[in-house]
């Protein structure tokens, strides 16, 4: 009689421990993932992370990015002639392009009264 | 109490003289952010969309052109014992000039995203004053693309005229 009392007593505390484990587990994975959002929020990642909805790069910017898939790097070592420097040159006019190919970046216009369709002070 | 007639008075000819102050909404401007906000929130979730392209797009070729060609270059110079003062200085500025952009950047959005929570058809005049502090931030960004794509030009020069040394 007082054996099966124990037995019951100790799958009782078992049962609670394996309650006790799971809300445990719960809330901590609940904490790393707050910090991790925090972290991801705070640390700007968020604004330079475009597989969030909304953010997702449409399909010809896809096939672009797959177009130059060869990038260069100049090597740190070997000699400096005139070959490797117009290589150089020229490989780097590449990337001055593709930075032109940008036009007026983050210019002001998109923010302005009118874009908006707001009316100005003055009228 | 000498100032406080002349605040007194100032305050008098502002309403008399029905001058704007700087950064106050005016009525019409109130009832077109009103009127157009769905407009207004769906123009501001397309600039974001916009902005982090252009952002990771920069930053891309910013880093590549750091990482890929001014720090080798500058390397190999050195190895070769032709380290250009110039040159060096120029990678330093430009790395320091992107991770300001970055910082910039990063800034510039968390007021995008203030601005965009806020209620424009309830607090027009709040919306309308945070649109204000989000262009100066915008302006900052622009600011520093400038800066960085002068100092590619400047990189640029100092390697052409180092050709034709060689």
């Amino acid at each position: 009689m007082e054996e099966n009392k124990q037995t019951k007593e100790k799958m009782n505390r078992g049962r609670w421990n394996l309650v006790i484990l799971g809300v445990a587990a719960t809330v901590i994975a609940a904490v790393t993932t707050g910090v991790s959002l925090v972290i991801y929020h705070n640390s700007g990642d968020i604004y330079l992370d475009r597989s969030r909805p909304g953010f997702l790069p449409d399909e010809e910017e896809i096939e672009e990015e797959t177009e130059d898939d060869e990038e260069f790097s100049f090597s740190k070592t070997g000699p400096i002639d005139l070959t490797v420097l117009e290589e150089y040159l020229k490989e780097l006019q590449i990337e001055v392009e593709a930075i032109d190919a940008n036009e007026k970046p983050f210019e002001e216009k998109v923010l302005s009264d009118e874009s908006f369709g707001i009316p100005k002070q003055e009228e | 109490m000498k100032r406080f007639l002349m605040v007194l008075l100032i305050c008098m000819m502002v309403g008399a003289l029905n001058i704007p102050l700087v950064g106050a909404i005016t009525e019409k401007q109130e009832k077109a952010i009103v009127g157009n906000c769905s407009g207004i929130k769906e123009q501001l979730k397309t600039l974001q969309k916009d902005d982090a392209r252009t952002r990771v797009h920069l930053g891309g070729r910013y880093e590549t052109i750091l990482t890929k060609f001014m720090t080798p270059l500058n390397m190999r110079l050195l190895e070769n014992n032709m380290s250009s003062a110039e040159l060096v200085e120029n990678q330093n500025d430009f790395a320091d000039a992107k991770n300001l952009f970055n910082n910039d950047y990063i800034n510039y959005q968390q007021g995008l995203e203030e601005l965009a929570s806020i209620d424009c058809k309830n607090e027009p005049a709040a919306f309308y004053e945070k649109l204000d502090k989000v262009r100066q931030k915008r302006k900052t960004v622009q600011q520093d693309v400038l800066k960085l794509r002068s100092l590619i030009s400047k990189h640029v020069r100092l390697v052409t005229e180092l050709r034709s040394k060689v």
